[in-house]
Protein backbone atom coordinates (compact mmCIF):
# COMPACT_ATOMS: atom_id res chain seq x y z
CA UNK A 1 0.00 0.00 0.00
CA UNK A 2 2.93 2.47 1.03
CA UNK A 3 4.53 2.07 -2.28
CA UNK A 4 1.45 2.54 -4.55
CA UNK A 5 0.61 6.00 -2.37
CA UNK A 6 5.07 6.44 -3.06
CA UNK A 7 4.66 5.67 -7.02
CA UNK A 8 1.82 7.51 -7.51
CA UNK A 9 2.35 10.63 -6.04
CA UNK A 10 6.14 10.46 -7.81
CA UNK A 11 3.91 10.24 -11.04
CA UNK A 12 2.37 12.74 -10.20
CA UNK A 13 5.18 15.37 -10.15
CA UNK A 14 6.50 14.60 -12.89
CA UNK A 15 4.09 15.14 -15.52
CA UNK A 16 3.63 18.74 -14.50
CA UNK A 17 6.49 19.98 -17.25
CA UNK A 18 4.67 18.61 -20.32
CA UNK A 19 6.96 20.73 -23.07
CA UNK A 20 10.21 19.39 -21.04
CA UNK A 21 8.69 15.57 -20.59
CA UNK A 22 8.24 15.16 -24.74
CA UNK A 23 11.38 16.84 -24.69
CA UNK A 24 13.33 14.15 -22.07
CA UNK A 25 11.50 11.35 -24.39
CA UNK A 26 12.98 12.30 -27.78
CA UNK A 27 16.63 12.74 -26.49
CA UNK A 28 15.98 9.35 -24.62
CA UNK A 29 15.40 7.67 -28.09
CA UNK A 30 18.50 9.06 -28.86
CA UNK A 31 20.53 7.88 -26.51
CA UNK A 32 19.09 4.45 -27.24
CA UNK A 33 19.90 4.23 -30.71
CA UNK A 34 23.48 5.47 -29.57
CA UNK A 35 23.52 2.42 -27.82
CA UNK A 36 22.12 -0.14 -30.85
CA UNK A 37 24.43 1.55 -33.49
CA UNK A 38 27.53 0.66 -32.55
CA UNK A 39 26.20 -3.09 -32.15
CA UNK A 40 24.90 -3.15 -35.93
CA UNK A 41 28.22 -1.37 -37.15
CA UNK A 42 30.69 -4.09 -35.29
CA UNK A 43 28.31 -7.43 -36.45
CA UNK A 44 28.18 -5.59 -39.93
CA UNK A 45 32.16 -6.88 -40.18
CA UNK A 46 31.92 -10.55 -38.38
CA UNK A 47 29.19 -12.96 -37.88
CA UNK A 48 30.13 -14.08 -34.27
CA UNK A 49 32.43 -11.49 -31.73
CA UNK A 50 34.17 -13.02 -28.51
CA UNK A 51 31.22 -16.29 -29.19
CA UNK A 52 28.64 -14.18 -29.21
CA UNK A 53 26.30 -13.71 -32.07
CA UNK A 54 24.45 -10.26 -33.57
CA UNK A 55 21.12 -11.23 -32.25
CA UNK A 56 22.33 -12.54 -28.42
CA UNK A 57 24.78 -9.10 -28.37
CA UNK A 58 21.19 -7.58 -29.00
CA UNK A 59 19.59 -9.17 -26.06
CA UNK A 60 22.33 -7.93 -24.09
CA UNK A 61 21.81 -4.41 -25.35
CA UNK A 62 18.22 -4.76 -25.17
CA UNK A 63 18.91 -5.64 -20.77
CA UNK A 64 21.52 -3.14 -20.66
CA UNK A 65 18.37 -0.69 -21.78
CA UNK A 66 15.87 -1.81 -19.62
CA UNK A 67 18.43 -1.43 -16.79
CA UNK A 68 19.18 2.09 -17.58
CA UNK A 69 15.35 3.21 -17.90
CA UNK A 70 15.47 1.68 -14.05
CA UNK A 71 18.39 3.81 -13.09
CA UNK A 72 16.68 6.55 -15.09
CA UNK A 73 13.14 6.27 -13.90
CA UNK A 74 13.60 5.48 -10.55
CA UNK A 75 17.16 5.51 -8.95
CA UNK A 76 18.80 8.39 -10.47
CA UNK A 77 15.66 11.31 -9.42
CA UNK A 78 15.45 9.99 -5.87
CA UNK A 79 19.47 9.38 -5.02
CA UNK A 80 19.55 13.11 -6.28
CA UNK A 81 17.25 14.25 -4.32
CA UNK A 82 18.84 12.19 -1.34
CA UNK A 83 22.63 13.74 -1.98
CA UNK A 84 20.50 17.33 -1.93
CA UNK A 85 18.68 16.41 1.48
CA UNK A 86 21.59 15.95 3.15
CA UNK A 87 23.11 18.85 1.59
CA UNK A 88 20.27 21.03 3.18
CA UNK A 89 19.39 19.02 5.83
CA UNK A 90 15.81 18.29 5.12
CA UNK A 91 16.37 14.71 5.18
CA UNK A 92 15.31 15.28 8.68
CA UNK A 93 11.46 15.08 7.21
CA UNK A 94 12.01 11.93 5.99
CA UNK A 95 13.10 10.13 9.10
CA UNK A 96 10.46 11.43 10.95
CA UNK A 97 7.64 9.35 8.86
CA UNK A 98 6.41 6.28 10.19
CA UNK A 99 7.42 4.47 7.05
CA UNK A 100 10.97 2.48 6.58
CA UNK A 101 13.56 5.66 5.51
CA UNK A 102 15.29 3.52 3.36
CA UNK A 103 12.07 3.02 1.13
CA UNK A 104 10.86 6.18 0.89
CA UNK A 105 14.00 8.09 0.10
CA UNK A 106 14.47 4.92 -2.82
CA UNK A 107 10.92 5.38 -3.63
CA UNK A 108 9.75 9.32 -3.24
CA UNK A 109 10.02 10.60 -6.75
CA UNK A 110 10.10 8.76 -10.29
CA UNK A 111 11.04 10.07 -13.97
CA UNK A 112 8.64 8.75 -16.43
CA UNK A 113 10.33 10.72 -19.12
CA UNK A 114 13.09 8.54 -18.78
CA UNK A 115 11.39 5.10 -19.28
CA UNK A 116 11.90 5.31 -22.75
CA UNK A 117 15.45 4.19 -22.68
CA UNK A 118 13.56 0.54 -21.19
CA UNK A 119 11.31 1.06 -23.80
CA UNK A 120 13.50 0.51 -26.41
CA UNK A 121 15.23 -1.68 -24.67
CA UNK A 122 11.92 -4.04 -24.79
CA UNK A 123 11.67 -3.35 -28.70
CA UNK A 124 15.69 -4.39 -28.75
CA UNK A 125 14.37 -7.85 -26.81
CA UNK A 126 11.67 -8.77 -29.24
CA UNK A 127 13.99 -7.96 -32.63
CA UNK A 128 16.44 -10.02 -31.06
CA UNK A 129 14.25 -12.57 -30.13
CA UNK A 130 13.36 -12.44 -34.13
CA UNK A 131 15.84 -14.25 -34.83
CA UNK A 132 16.68 -16.71 -32.17
CA UNK A 133 14.76 -19.59 -31.22
CA UNK A 134 11.90 -18.55 -29.03
CA UNK A 135 12.99 -19.82 -25.49
CA UNK A 136 10.68 -21.88 -23.44
CA UNK A 137 8.80 -20.75 -20.15
CA UNK A 138 11.81 -22.07 -17.95
CA UNK A 139 14.33 -19.87 -19.73
CA UNK A 140 11.76 -16.99 -19.96
CA UNK A 141 10.86 -17.37 -16.28
CA UNK A 142 14.92 -17.61 -15.38
CA UNK A 143 15.94 -14.41 -17.38
CA UNK A 144 13.22 -12.66 -15.38
CA UNK A 145 14.73 -13.75 -11.96
CA UNK A 146 18.50 -13.07 -13.03
CA UNK A 147 17.30 -9.57 -14.37
CA UNK A 148 15.17 -8.45 -11.11
CA UNK A 149 18.65 -10.15 -9.24
CA UNK A 150 20.77 -7.50 -11.19
CA UNK A 151 18.35 -4.88 -10.40
CA UNK A 152 18.54 -5.26 -7.10
CA UNK A 153 21.94 -5.51 -7.23
CA UNK A 154 22.18 -2.29 -9.07
CA UNK A 155 19.98 -0.98 -6.47
CA UNK A 156 22.09 -1.68 -3.42
CA UNK A 157 25.41 -0.75 -5.45
CA UNK A 158 23.78 2.98 -5.83
CA UNK A 159 22.16 3.49 -2.75
CA UNK A 160 26.21 2.43 -0.95
CA UNK A 161 27.68 5.21 -3.11
CA UNK A 162 25.11 7.43 -2.93
CA UNK A 163 25.46 7.14 0.66
CA UNK A 164 28.93 8.43 0.83
CA UNK A 165 27.44 11.51 0.60
CA UNK A 166 26.51 11.42 4.30
CA UNK A 167 30.54 12.28 5.08
CA UNK A 168 31.32 14.06 1.60
CA UNK A 169 28.99 16.44 0.98
CA UNK A 170 29.90 16.86 -2.87
CA UNK A 171 29.19 13.41 -4.59
CA UNK A 172 27.01 14.47 -7.00
CA UNK A 173 29.65 13.45 -9.37
CA UNK A 174 29.75 10.34 -7.63
CA UNK A 175 26.98 8.92 -9.51
CA UNK A 176 28.32 10.42 -12.58
CA UNK A 177 31.33 7.81 -11.91
CA UNK A 178 28.79 5.48 -11.73
CA UNK A 179 27.02 5.86 -14.63
CA UNK A 180 30.26 5.63 -16.42
CA UNK A 181 31.08 2.09 -14.80
CA UNK A 182 27.47 0.67 -15.38
CA UNK A 183 28.12 1.76 -19.59
CA UNK A 184 30.27 -1.20 -19.53
CA UNK A 185 27.59 -3.35 -19.22
CA UNK A 186 26.17 -2.75 -22.57
CA UNK A 187 28.28 -5.31 -24.27
CA UNK A 188 28.26 -9.13 -23.93
CA UNK A 189 30.38 -10.92 -21.05
CA UNK A 190 32.52 -12.44 -23.22
CA UNK A 191 34.21 -8.77 -24.83
CA UNK A 192 35.89 -8.53 -21.48
CA UNK A 193 39.09 -10.35 -20.32
CA UNK A 194 41.04 -11.36 -17.56
CA UNK A 195 40.89 -8.99 -14.49
CA UNK A 196 38.51 -6.17 -16.24
CA UNK A 197 35.69 -9.36 -16.50
CA UNK A 198 36.33 -10.25 -12.20
CA UNK A 199 35.53 -6.58 -11.49
CA UNK A 200 32.68 -6.39 -13.71
CA UNK A 201 31.15 -9.20 -12.73
CA UNK A 202 32.17 -9.76 -8.84
CA UNK A 203 33.13 -5.86 -7.78
CA UNK A 204 30.81 -3.82 -9.80
CA UNK A 205 28.58 -6.44 -11.48
CA UNK A 206 26.96 -4.45 -14.27
CA UNK A 207 28.36 -7.20 -17.03
CA UNK A 208 26.94 -9.88 -14.98
CA UNK A 209 23.05 -7.98 -14.84
CA UNK A 210 22.81 -7.54 -18.46
CA UNK A 211 24.80 -10.77 -19.79
CA UNK A 212 23.09 -13.42 -17.44
CA UNK A 213 19.37 -12.58 -18.61
CA UNK A 214 20.55 -13.32 -22.08
CA UNK A 215 22.53 -16.36 -21.63
CA UNK A 216 19.38 -17.60 -19.71
CA UNK A 217 17.07 -17.01 -22.67
CA UNK A 218 18.95 -19.07 -24.93
CA UNK A 219 19.24 -21.57 -21.62
CA UNK A 220 23.06 -21.54 -21.60
CA UNK A 221 23.28 -20.15 -17.75
CA UNK A 222 25.02 -23.02 -15.56
CA UNK A 223 24.22 -23.61 -11.95
CA UNK A 224 27.67 -21.78 -10.93
CA UNK A 225 26.44 -18.19 -12.84
CA UNK A 226 23.10 -18.35 -11.85
CA UNK A 227 24.45 -18.60 -8.20
CA UNK A 228 26.79 -15.84 -8.46
CA UNK A 229 24.41 -13.39 -9.67
CA UNK A 230 22.21 -14.33 -6.93
CA UNK A 231 24.77 -14.33 -4.00
CA UNK A 232 25.76 -10.81 -5.81
CA UNK A 233 22.26 -9.17 -5.49
CA UNK A 234 21.84 -10.53 -1.75
CA UNK A 235 25.33 -9.55 -0.81
CA UNK A 236 24.68 -6.19 -2.51
CA UNK A 237 21.10 -5.28 -0.81
CA UNK A 238 22.33 -6.53 2.36
CA UNK A 239 25.62 -4.40 2.28
CA UNK A 240 23.52 -1.55 0.85
CA UNK A 241 21.13 -1.13 4.02
CA UNK A 242 24.20 -2.23 6.53
CA UNK A 243 25.59 1.30 5.19
CA UNK A 244 22.21 3.24 5.32
CA UNK A 245 21.30 2.23 8.68
CA UNK A 246 24.68 3.60 9.78
CA UNK A 247 24.80 6.43 7.35
CA UNK A 248 21.65 7.50 9.03
CA UNK A 249 22.76 7.04 12.30
CA UNK A 250 25.97 9.28 11.55
CA UNK A 251 23.36 11.68 10.01
CA UNK A 252 21.12 11.97 13.42
CA UNK A 253 24.62 11.95 15.63
CA UNK A 254 25.63 15.16 13.89
CA UNK A 255 22.12 17.21 15.44
CA UNK A 256 21.24 18.01 11.83
CA UNK B 1 44.62 44.15 -24.74
CA UNK B 2 43.01 44.37 -21.56
CA UNK B 3 41.92 40.71 -21.49
CA UNK B 4 45.51 39.79 -23.17
CA UNK B 5 46.66 41.41 -19.20
CA UNK B 6 44.19 39.76 -17.22
CA UNK B 7 44.28 36.89 -18.81
CA UNK B 8 47.09 35.39 -16.68
CA UNK B 9 45.65 36.24 -13.57
CA UNK B 10 42.60 34.71 -14.99
CA UNK B 11 43.98 31.37 -15.26
CA UNK B 12 45.60 31.52 -11.81
CA UNK B 13 42.22 32.42 -10.32
CA UNK B 14 40.49 29.30 -12.54
CA UNK B 15 43.72 26.78 -11.65
CA UNK B 16 43.06 27.79 -7.70
CA UNK B 17 39.14 27.85 -7.73
CA UNK B 18 39.50 24.13 -9.61
CA UNK B 19 42.40 22.88 -7.71
CA UNK B 20 39.66 23.24 -4.54
CA UNK B 21 37.68 20.54 -6.28
CA UNK B 22 40.27 18.35 -7.36
CA UNK B 23 39.07 15.27 -6.20
CA UNK B 24 35.64 16.36 -8.10
CA UNK B 25 37.47 16.65 -10.67
CA UNK B 26 39.22 13.33 -11.19
CA UNK B 27 35.52 11.50 -10.44
CA UNK B 28 34.93 13.60 -13.52
CA UNK B 29 37.38 12.83 -15.73
CA UNK B 30 37.49 8.92 -14.83
CA UNK B 31 33.64 8.86 -15.59
CA UNK B 32 34.43 9.65 -18.92
CA UNK B 33 35.10 5.63 -19.33
CA UNK B 34 33.33 5.08 -22.90
CA UNK B 35 36.76 5.32 -24.68
CA UNK B 36 37.28 2.17 -23.06
CA UNK B 37 34.28 0.62 -23.27
CA UNK B 38 34.23 0.89 -26.85
CA UNK B 39 37.86 -0.30 -27.17
CA UNK B 40 36.63 -3.49 -25.45
CA UNK B 41 33.97 -3.87 -27.81
CA UNK B 42 35.94 -3.11 -30.85
CA UNK B 43 38.79 -5.06 -29.48
CA UNK B 44 37.24 -8.38 -29.61
CA UNK B 45 35.75 -8.09 -33.44
CA UNK B 46 39.31 -7.18 -34.07
CA UNK B 47 40.49 -10.33 -32.56
CA UNK B 48 38.04 -12.08 -34.59
CA UNK B 49 39.44 -10.94 -37.43
CA UNK B 50 36.26 -9.16 -38.64
CA UNK B 51 38.55 -5.87 -38.49
CA UNK B 52 40.11 -6.01 -42.83
CA UNK B 53 43.53 -4.33 -42.18
CA UNK B 54 42.54 -3.22 -38.60
CA UNK B 55 44.65 -4.68 -36.11
CA UNK B 56 43.69 -5.09 -32.60
CA UNK B 57 47.07 -2.83 -31.95
CA UNK B 58 45.35 -0.10 -34.28
CA UNK B 59 42.08 -0.61 -32.38
CA UNK B 60 43.77 0.18 -29.11
CA UNK B 61 46.16 3.40 -30.36
CA UNK B 62 42.74 4.63 -31.31
CA UNK B 63 40.78 4.74 -28.61
CA UNK B 64 43.28 5.65 -26.52
CA UNK B 65 43.90 8.57 -28.65
CA UNK B 66 40.20 9.03 -28.45
CA UNK B 67 40.54 9.28 -24.60
CA UNK B 68 43.42 12.03 -24.72
CA UNK B 69 41.39 13.97 -27.24
CA UNK B 70 38.10 13.89 -25.23
CA UNK B 71 40.04 14.91 -22.04
CA UNK B 72 42.11 17.37 -23.78
CA UNK B 73 38.76 19.03 -25.33
CA UNK B 74 36.20 18.61 -22.59
CA UNK B 75 33.82 21.83 -22.19
CA UNK B 76 31.07 21.83 -20.02
CA UNK B 77 29.88 25.49 -21.15
CA UNK B 78 26.53 24.77 -22.22
CA UNK B 79 25.66 23.86 -19.10
CA UNK B 80 26.98 26.65 -17.18
CA UNK B 81 25.82 29.08 -20.17
CA UNK B 82 22.16 28.09 -19.57
CA UNK B 83 22.23 27.47 -16.05
CA UNK B 84 23.91 31.05 -15.88
CA UNK B 85 21.30 32.68 -18.72
CA UNK B 86 18.15 31.12 -16.85
CA UNK B 87 18.69 31.57 -13.09
CA UNK B 88 20.30 35.23 -14.28
CA UNK B 89 23.94 34.41 -12.89
CA UNK B 90 25.10 35.87 -16.11
CA UNK B 91 24.26 39.51 -14.84
CA UNK B 92 26.84 40.20 -12.69
CA UNK B 93 29.05 38.61 -14.41
CA UNK B 94 28.36 41.09 -17.29
CA UNK B 95 29.16 43.53 -15.23
CA UNK B 96 32.87 42.60 -15.47
CA UNK B 97 34.89 44.77 -17.58
CA UNK B 98 35.44 42.19 -20.15
CA UNK B 99 33.43 39.43 -22.02
CA UNK B 100 32.26 36.64 -19.71
CA UNK B 101 33.23 34.25 -21.78
CA UNK B 102 36.47 34.49 -21.00
CA UNK B 103 36.34 33.79 -17.78
CA UNK B 104 34.28 30.56 -18.80
CA UNK B 105 37.46 29.87 -21.09
CA UNK B 106 40.05 30.43 -18.51
CA UNK B 107 37.92 28.16 -16.05
CA UNK B 108 38.21 25.68 -19.20
CA UNK B 109 41.51 25.38 -20.24
CA UNK B 110 42.88 25.99 -16.22
CA UNK B 111 41.72 22.35 -16.14
CA UNK B 112 43.91 20.92 -18.88
CA UNK B 113 46.91 20.53 -16.62
CA UNK B 114 44.99 18.66 -13.88
CA UNK B 115 43.70 16.48 -16.72
CA UNK B 116 46.81 15.82 -17.69
CA UNK B 117 48.00 14.68 -14.13
CA UNK B 118 45.11 12.15 -13.84
CA UNK B 119 45.93 10.91 -17.21
CA UNK B 120 49.56 9.97 -17.77
CA UNK B 121 48.91 6.94 -15.05
CA UNK B 122 45.98 5.92 -16.41
CA UNK B 123 48.28 5.89 -19.89
CA UNK B 124 50.92 4.25 -18.10
CA UNK B 125 47.94 1.52 -16.89
CA UNK B 126 47.23 1.23 -20.31
CA UNK B 127 50.53 0.80 -21.56
CA UNK B 128 51.41 -2.09 -19.51
CA UNK B 129 48.13 -3.89 -20.10
CA UNK B 130 48.50 -3.22 -24.06
CA UNK B 131 51.80 -1.90 -25.08
CA UNK B 132 51.09 -1.34 -29.07
CA UNK B 133 47.99 0.75 -27.61
CA UNK B 134 50.94 4.07 -26.51
CA UNK B 135 52.99 4.38 -29.61
CA UNK B 136 55.40 8.01 -28.94
CA UNK B 137 54.70 9.89 -32.14
CA UNK B 138 57.72 11.70 -34.05
CA UNK B 139 57.72 15.26 -34.18
CA UNK B 140 56.04 16.40 -37.14
CA UNK B 141 52.69 14.71 -36.16
CA UNK B 142 52.83 15.80 -32.92
CA UNK B 143 53.05 19.38 -34.22
CA UNK B 144 50.17 18.58 -36.59
CA UNK B 145 48.60 16.87 -33.84
CA UNK B 146 48.33 20.14 -31.48
CA UNK B 147 47.49 22.56 -34.39
CA UNK B 148 44.64 20.16 -34.92
CA UNK B 149 43.84 19.59 -30.76
CA UNK B 150 43.85 23.41 -30.52
CA UNK B 151 41.48 23.68 -33.84
CA UNK B 152 39.19 20.89 -32.27
CA UNK B 153 38.85 22.52 -29.02
CA UNK B 154 38.19 26.04 -30.92
CA UNK B 155 34.85 24.17 -32.78
CA UNK B 156 33.54 22.25 -29.55
CA UNK B 157 33.82 25.65 -28.09
CA UNK B 158 31.75 27.62 -30.42
CA UNK B 159 28.94 24.73 -30.71
CA UNK B 160 28.96 24.74 -27.13
CA UNK B 161 28.54 28.97 -27.26
CA UNK B 162 25.56 28.45 -30.26
CA UNK B 163 23.82 26.02 -27.78
CA UNK B 164 24.28 27.78 -24.65
CA UNK B 165 23.08 31.06 -26.35
CA UNK B 166 19.55 29.51 -27.01
CA UNK B 167 18.89 29.45 -23.40
CA UNK B 168 17.98 33.44 -23.91
CA UNK B 169 14.87 31.84 -26.49
CA UNK B 170 14.03 28.69 -24.85
CA UNK B 171 14.06 26.95 -21.13
CA UNK B 172 15.50 23.56 -22.90
CA UNK B 173 18.01 24.26 -24.66
CA UNK B 174 19.71 21.55 -23.40
CA UNK B 175 17.54 19.39 -25.25
CA UNK B 176 18.75 20.52 -28.34
CA UNK B 177 22.58 19.99 -26.88
CA UNK B 178 21.52 16.24 -25.79
CA UNK B 179 20.46 15.74 -29.43
CA UNK B 180 23.35 17.04 -30.95
CA UNK B 181 25.50 15.09 -28.21
CA UNK B 182 24.21 12.10 -29.43
CA UNK B 183 24.46 12.81 -33.12
CA UNK B 184 28.08 13.39 -32.33
CA UNK B 185 28.93 10.58 -30.61
CA UNK B 186 27.84 8.57 -33.68
CA UNK B 187 29.42 10.50 -36.32
CA UNK B 188 32.54 12.41 -34.73
CA UNK B 189 35.16 9.07 -34.55
CA UNK B 190 33.36 8.86 -30.73
CA UNK B 191 31.81 5.56 -30.79
CA UNK B 192 32.69 3.88 -34.59
CA UNK B 193 36.40 5.23 -36.17
CA UNK B 194 35.92 7.07 -39.15
CA UNK B 195 37.52 4.33 -40.92
CA UNK B 196 35.30 1.39 -40.17
CA UNK B 197 31.94 3.17 -41.32
CA UNK B 198 30.72 2.10 -44.53
CA UNK B 199 32.63 4.16 -47.09
CA UNK B 200 29.84 6.52 -48.08
CA UNK B 201 28.84 6.99 -44.48
CA UNK B 202 32.71 8.01 -44.09
CA UNK B 203 32.62 10.52 -46.39
CA UNK B 204 30.19 12.44 -45.13
CA UNK B 205 31.00 12.21 -41.78
CA UNK B 206 34.07 13.49 -42.41
CA UNK B 207 32.95 16.70 -43.82
CA UNK B 208 31.15 17.42 -40.62
CA UNK B 209 31.62 19.69 -37.09
CA UNK B 210 31.47 16.44 -35.46
CA UNK B 211 34.45 14.92 -36.96
CA UNK B 212 36.48 18.49 -36.20
CA UNK B 213 36.12 18.26 -33.12
CA UNK B 214 37.32 14.59 -32.31
CA UNK B 215 38.44 12.47 -35.16
CA UNK B 216 40.36 14.79 -36.61
CA UNK B 217 43.18 15.40 -34.10
CA UNK B 218 43.09 11.25 -33.64
CA UNK B 219 43.54 10.45 -36.78
CA UNK B 220 46.10 12.67 -37.57
CA UNK B 221 48.02 11.38 -34.67
CA UNK B 222 47.82 8.05 -36.03
CA UNK B 223 49.00 9.03 -39.13
CA UNK B 224 44.95 8.01 -41.01
CA UNK B 225 44.43 11.12 -42.32
CA UNK B 226 45.91 13.45 -45.18
CA UNK B 227 46.62 16.79 -42.62
CA UNK B 228 46.23 19.39 -44.83
CA UNK B 229 43.16 18.96 -45.88
CA UNK B 230 41.96 17.50 -42.66
CA UNK B 231 43.31 20.73 -40.95
CA UNK B 232 41.60 23.03 -43.71
CA UNK B 233 38.38 21.56 -43.05
CA UNK B 234 39.05 21.99 -39.18
CA UNK B 235 40.05 25.49 -39.98
CA UNK B 236 36.93 26.45 -41.68
CA UNK B 237 34.82 25.11 -39.36
CA UNK B 238 36.29 27.10 -36.57
CA UNK B 239 35.76 30.14 -38.43
CA UNK B 240 32.52 29.66 -39.57
CA UNK B 241 31.00 28.75 -36.12
CA UNK B 242 32.87 31.42 -34.92
CA UNK B 243 30.93 33.75 -36.79
CA UNK B 244 27.43 32.12 -36.01
CA UNK B 245 28.31 31.82 -32.25
CA UNK B 246 29.52 35.98 -31.97
CA UNK B 247 26.32 36.38 -34.18
CA UNK B 248 24.03 34.14 -31.18
CA UNK B 249 25.42 35.90 -28.96
CA UNK B 250 24.51 39.57 -29.77
CA UNK B 251 21.55 38.77 -30.35
CA UNK B 252 20.97 36.86 -27.25
CA UNK B 253 22.40 39.96 -25.42
CA UNK B 254 19.75 42.30 -26.74
CA UNK B 255 17.21 39.24 -25.72
CA UNK B 256 18.40 39.37 -22.51
CA UNK B 257 18.86 42.95 -21.59
CA UNK B 258 15.15 43.57 -23.09
CA UNK B 259 13.58 40.72 -20.45
CA UNK B 260 15.77 43.40 -18.04
CA UNK B 261 17.29 40.33 -15.92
Amino acid sequence: MAILGLVRTALAGAVQYRASFLLDATTGLGGALAVVLPIAFVYGRAPSIAGWTRPEALLVTGFFLLLQGFVGVVLEPNFAALVDAIRRGTLDFVLLKPADSQLVVSLQRLSPQRAWDGLAGVAVLAVALRDLPAPGPREAAAAAGLFAAGVLATYGLYLAVVCTSFWFVRVDNLRFLLAGVLDAGRWPMGVYRGWVRTLLTVVVPVVLVTSTPALALRGRVGPALAAQSLAVAVAMLLGSRWVWRVAVRRYGSAGG
Amino acid sequence: MRVLRAWPVLLRVAWAEMFAYRAEMVVWILGTSLPLVMLALWDAAAESGALAGFTAGEVARYFTAVLVVRQLTAIWLAWEFDHDVRTGALSPQLLRPMHPLWWRAAETLAAVPWRVVVLVPLLGALGAWRPEAVAPPDVATCGVFALSLALAWLVGWCVQVCFGCLAFWFEQALGAWQAWFFAWGLLSGYLVPLALMPPSLRDVAAWLPFYATLGAPVDLLLGHADPWGTLARQGAWAIVLAAVASAAWRAGMRRYGAVGA
